[in-house]
């Protein structure tokens, strides 16, 4: 259990510029406050995400892939 | 005269060659005189030669002559002898202009009021005793103190503070301010919530007020969010402040249910209202225009932005105390009131910028420039800066690196510039904000230094880092570093990009025919565009319909008749009556909307879009509306009087009963109107029928501004207002023939029964919460339905979605000259779209590499622009004035044909290799 | 509309591919919901923290992708 609580996974975040991207600016305006693991990469729609980013990012060893439109 | 003004301008001499002075800061380090810093509330010190604020615009030193050492003795010339530019000119002299202008704007703002003539709240006298302003300077990164809490006697940090609001307002005994200041209870709510961030180890922060004025969009909910943060809220006025033996103050009060406290805190804040300066008055004076007897400048409900003397306008504080939004509002309106007649003028005195042809970086190595920025304390009082720099130099290509106390600054964009050219950089990357607010700034500074403006990159470390990791400055710092090389990552892939030229269609449409939107339609008319007005309903008017007076006692319905004919009379207005939106193509420049109206479906092209829906009154399901037909709305009362349905002369007893639907966990918000609409109803009946009994039941009293006036008028006048607590909601019941409305007194703790011939019920003014029509124009609305600008503060009638703006109470319930100034703001931001006679279109679409295109067809099906075509070979080939850059065509083709510029795959490949 | 099927289809090719489907989100959050996109954030973090550390991938799939 404290091994797990120990464990801080790298998750990539693609996030659509209009929309997920926005709202992620607006939660810092409002000062929510989230866990770090999450790195951002801006896409301008998720109309542009390829499956490709997916397997390229596990592949290079995140512990998970969120994209959010 | 209006059209054609003179205007005698007296520049005074700064003794220092605005040319020649680079801002290094050497005269002013050597300076031997130190004078109180005006900037910082006197609370430290600046030298005779300084800049007023770091971020002055033009940053250019001046010598304060009545300090300068040289001036008093002679003798001393530091600052000329260390000037590495030969910049001071002590025999610099003040030159007198004649400037020839059609309209003039005053904006000469307010005078934060002076409270040392209050002598009880000792304010020359007790150290501790600090005014708000004071207080934001406390709390600024480039304040005093760095921004470190501490208060003035012993610079320790405060563990217990009070803020004493109404200082200086709502008060004719010490000054003449019969008014109420409007922003004060926000801007204390504010100060409480941040000094409570800024705290180590605990603040208590009590605010003193009499009523809790959070009347603007989301104020309320601030307000309830600082009570969850533990901020205290006292309903006193305190009288007085004595200090203790540590210069710690004690304050006496009475609390709601009469009990008298004795309360020591360590700091007290004086919320001190605005005023009009004396010099603003003589101004006021030599421009020829009237003021109100509170000195703020006369302007009328339906012109709101117009002064007394035609072509003169004016905005912002000078007309009014406001808050930043409206005075942002009112700037766009006097733009657009000031340049109405002028719009034939418009453009003739222009000259194009000169952008430096970009350089051919095509074939060179990166060279990434990195600048970090620390945004103040917003993101060095979390992230090491320092750390990210220097690990920011170890990046590979990375050429430079340096540290920002505010990147986007003027000053910081001239040096970035010169240390693009200086450093032979060809990439950028500024790790600050968002890209989403700030990306057109920094692309503008490449332009100036010779780079395309694609080869630009930013890493969110503010808005996606230390503010939402504030806990957490190690993680936040690793997050930074990170963030940063991902961007120096794609950065380092980036290509310079062209962009597409597109024409705009000089018309508008404005969307709603209440006040807002007649007035939009009629500037936009005036202003030379072709505007087609579309209103659902068969008529025009909206909800000014229904009302009797404005809170300056003009009447509505002439006024509405005057505007519905002017309207009418219009050619450049199209009228669609009883007509809806059914669809909206296109964007910024190039809309086309599909309009269904009596005669059928319509397709009309324009080039921006007011949206003016408006709001409703909210049907009351509680107090026996609709079960009793003498408990009424504030609509259907001013129907009532207008129609004489409603006689004060035969009405013995009115209750009013405020915050009906607003201010409750249903509808988080305040209705912003009610109050002042329910006091000049009561005025009314007090004017008519001086024996009528009149009784408010109220929360907060939120008569805001110079509507004080009417607030204070009605008490003497014998309106009775009686408090109720959100918990002890007031009950009206049948008796008889009658009413009687049952409410609890707080300060006798007991019910009062008050018999009443008629009950009036101010409703929440609700949203139309039209999510078709904002999902058409792609536009947001917030959680209550108003529409969402695209920020509160600066940009209050935009929304991020370009060539869309809003007017009126689809953005938030406002009286009516907010609507006006609103409708005229929106008018002048379109007018920016509308009046260029073409637009560039972003760089970042897709193409086809046509060598790998098998012409399957799969990019065009998909495409949601219809931005794809086949070419005569069969090929896809891009329609770049169509594509939006969505990358959709990407991610669809099975050989990797198409890709996207900007966010090519190899692009956010190199940021997901990057990330680990 | 296509991304969302693209994104339906890919779920079960990752869990074909010995990836655990809580390791792969999605979500659709307006400009306008801060709030969401935090509880999503956290609700994302967690289900991988869950999770523990990902195993299974990290070889070369590239003759998939």
């Amino acid at each position: 259990m404290s091994e797990q609580a120990a464990f801080q996974p790298r998750i990539a975040a693609f996030l659509c510029n209009w929309c997920s991207y926005g709202a992620a600016d607006l939660a810092g305006v409002s000062r929510l406050q989230y866990p770090p693991n999450i790195h951002v990469i801006r896409i301008p729609c998720t109309g542009r995400m390829s499956p490709k980013f997916i397997l390229q990012a596990f592949r290079k060893g995140v512990d998970g892939v969120w994209v959010s439109g | 005269m209006e059209g054609d003004f003179t205007v005698k301008v007296v520049s005074h001499p700064r003794y220092v060659d605005m040319a020649k002075c680079i801002a290094c800061g050497a005269c002013s380090e050597k300076c031997p005189k130190k004078v109180p810093s005006e900037y910082n509330e006197r609370l430290d010190k600046r030298k005779a030669i300084y800049v007023r604020y770091a971020q002055a615009v033009p940053l250019k030193y001046g010598i304060d002559k009545d300090n300068c050492i040289f001036f008093a003795k002679g003798k001393c010339k530091a600052c000329e002898k260390h000037c590495p530019t030969g910049a001071v000119n002590y025999e610099d002299q003040e030159v007198r202009r004649d400037i020839k202008v059609g309209s003039i704007i005053a904006s000469a703002g307010f005078k934060p009021f002076d409270p040392s003539i209050y002598l009880q709240y000792s304010y020359s006298k007790f150290a501790n005793v600090v005014t708000a302003l004071e207080f934001e300077r406390i709390l600024a990164a480039s304040g005093p103190w760095m921004g470190h809490m501490v208060r003035p006697s012993d610079e320790k940090e405060p563990k217990k503070i009070a803020w004493l609001q109404c200082v200086g307002s709502r008060e004719v005994n010490a000054c003449d301010h019969p008014y109420c200041s409007a922003v004060c209870c926000m801007y204390a709510i504010k100060e409480a919530a941040l000094a409570k961030e800024h705290a180590h180890d605990g603040l208590d922060a009590a605010i003193f007020y009499m009523d809790m004025r959070t009347f603007g969009k989301d104020f309320e909910k601030y307000y309830e969010k600082a009570k969850g943060k533990g901020v205290r809220f006292v309903r006193s006025r305190i009288h007085t402040i004595t200090e203790v033996a540590d210069k710690s103050l004690q304050i006496e009060y009475v609390t709601e249910n009469g009990v008298a406290m004795t309360e020591e805190f360590d700091m007290v804040v004086l919320s001190h209202g605005l005023e009009i300066a004396k010099e603003t008055v003589e101004l006021a004076q030599r421009l020829g225009i009237d003021l109100m007897p509170s000195n703020f400048v006369k302007s009328g409900s339906f012109t709101p932005v117009a002064s007394s003397r035609p072509g003169v306008y004016v905005c912002g504080a000078l007309a009014g105390p406001k808050d930043i939004p409206l005075s942002v509002v009112e700037a766009s309106a006097a733009a657009c009131a000031a340049a109405g007649k002028l719009s034939g003028a418009r453009g003739t005195l222009v000259s194009e910028p000169e952008i430096p042809k970009a350089l051919d970086v095509k074939g060179d190595a990166p060279r990434v420039g990195v600048f970090v920025c620390s945004c103040g304390i917003n993101i060095a009082g979390v992230v090491d800066v320092k750390a990210v720099v220097e690990y920011a130099k170890t990046l590979p290509n990375v050429a430079y690196v340096e540290n920002n106390l505010f990147t986007c600054s003027q000053d910081t964009q001239d040096k970035m510039a010169q240390v693009i050219k200086d450093q032979g950089l060809n990439r950028i990357v500024v790790a600050a904000c968002t890209p989403r607010t700030h990306e057109p700034l920094f692309q503008e500074t490449l332009q100036s230094a010779g780079l395309n403006k694609y080869l630009f990159d930013m890493a969110n470390i503010r808005n996606q880092d230390s503010w939402v990791h504030t806990g957490e400055p190690e993680q936040a710092t690793e997050k930074a570093k990170d963030l940063v090389r991902m961007a120096v990552a794609k950065a380092s892939l980036l290509q310079p990009l062209n962009e597409v030229q597109l024409s705009v269609m000089p018309a508008a449409m404005v969307i709603g025919g209440g006040i807002s939107g007649m007035n939009a339609a009629l500037e936009l008319a005036r202003q030379g565009f072709t505007t087609h007005l579309v209103e659902r309903d068969a008529e025009l008017g909206g909800n000014a319909r229904l009302l009797r007076i404005t809170a300056k006692g003009e009447e509505v319905a002439p006024y509405l008749k005057e505007l519905t004919e002017r309207v009418k009379s219009e050619s450049n207005i199209v009228l669609h009556l009883s007509t809806a939106i059914k669809n909206v193509d296109g964007f910024v420049g190039n809309f086309k909307t599909t309009l269904a109206g009596p005669g059928g479906e319509e397709v009309v092209e324009h080039g921006a879009a007011v949206i003016a829906i408006g709001a409703a009154e909210r049907r009351p399901t509680e107090y026996l509306y609709g079960e009793d037909s003498r408990v009424k709305t504030h609509l259907e009362l001013d129907s009532g009087l207008m129609s004489g349905a409603i006689d004060p002369k035969k009405t013995n007893s009115v209750v009013f009963v405020q915050c009906v639907g607003s201010r409750e966990p249903e509808r988080p918000y305040c209705s912003k109107v009610c109050c002042t609409h329910s006091v000049e109803s009561a005025l009314h009946f007090k004017e008519h029928n001086p024996d009528c009994q009149v009784t408010v039941l109220y929360r907060d009293m939120r008569t805001f501004g110079e509507r004080e006036l009417l607030y204070k008028e009605a008490r003497s006048k014998g309106v009775l207002f009686v408090r109720y607590g959100v918990d002890h909601k007031p009950r009206v019941a049948k008796a008889g023939d009658g009413l009687t409305v049952t409410v609890r007194d707080h300060i006798l703790d007991r019910d009062l029964l008050i018999d009443a011939d008629l009950v009036v019920l101010a409703s929440a003014i609700v949203s139309h919460k039209d999510e078709s029509l904002a999902q058409m124009f792609k536009v947001p609305l917030d959680e209550d339905g108003w529409f969402l600008e695209a920020h509160q503060k600066l940009r209050p009638v935009d929304f991020a979605t370009d060539g869309v703006f809003m007017a009126g109470l689809a953005h938030y319930p406002k009286p009516i000259e907010e609507a006006v100034a609103q409708a005229q703001a929106a008018v002048s931001r379109a007018v920016t779209v509308l009046s260029r006679k073409e637009m560039w279109l972003p760089g970042t679409v897709a193409f086809i590499d046509q060598k790998k295109c098998v012409g399957c067809g799969v990019c065009w099906t998909v495409c949601p622009y219809q931005a794809i075509a086949a070419d005569d070979k069969g090929l896809a080939v891009v329609n770049e004035a169509l594509c939006k850059g969505c990358g959709t065509c990407v991610a669809s083709c099975r050989s990797g044909a198409p890709n996207l510029r900007g966010f090519t795959t190899q692009d956010v490949m190199a940021q997901i290799e990057a990330m680990l | 509309m296509f991304a969302r099927r693209r994104f339906a289809v890919l779920k079960n090719l990752m869990e074909y591919a010995g990836i655990e489907p809580g390791r792969l989100q999605f979500s659709w959050i307006s400009s306008a919901e801060a709030q969401k996109f935090q509880q999503t954030v956290v609700s994302v973090t967690e289900a991988v923290k869950a999770l523990g550390p990902a195993k299974h991938m990290i070889k070369d799939i590239r003759k998939v992708a």
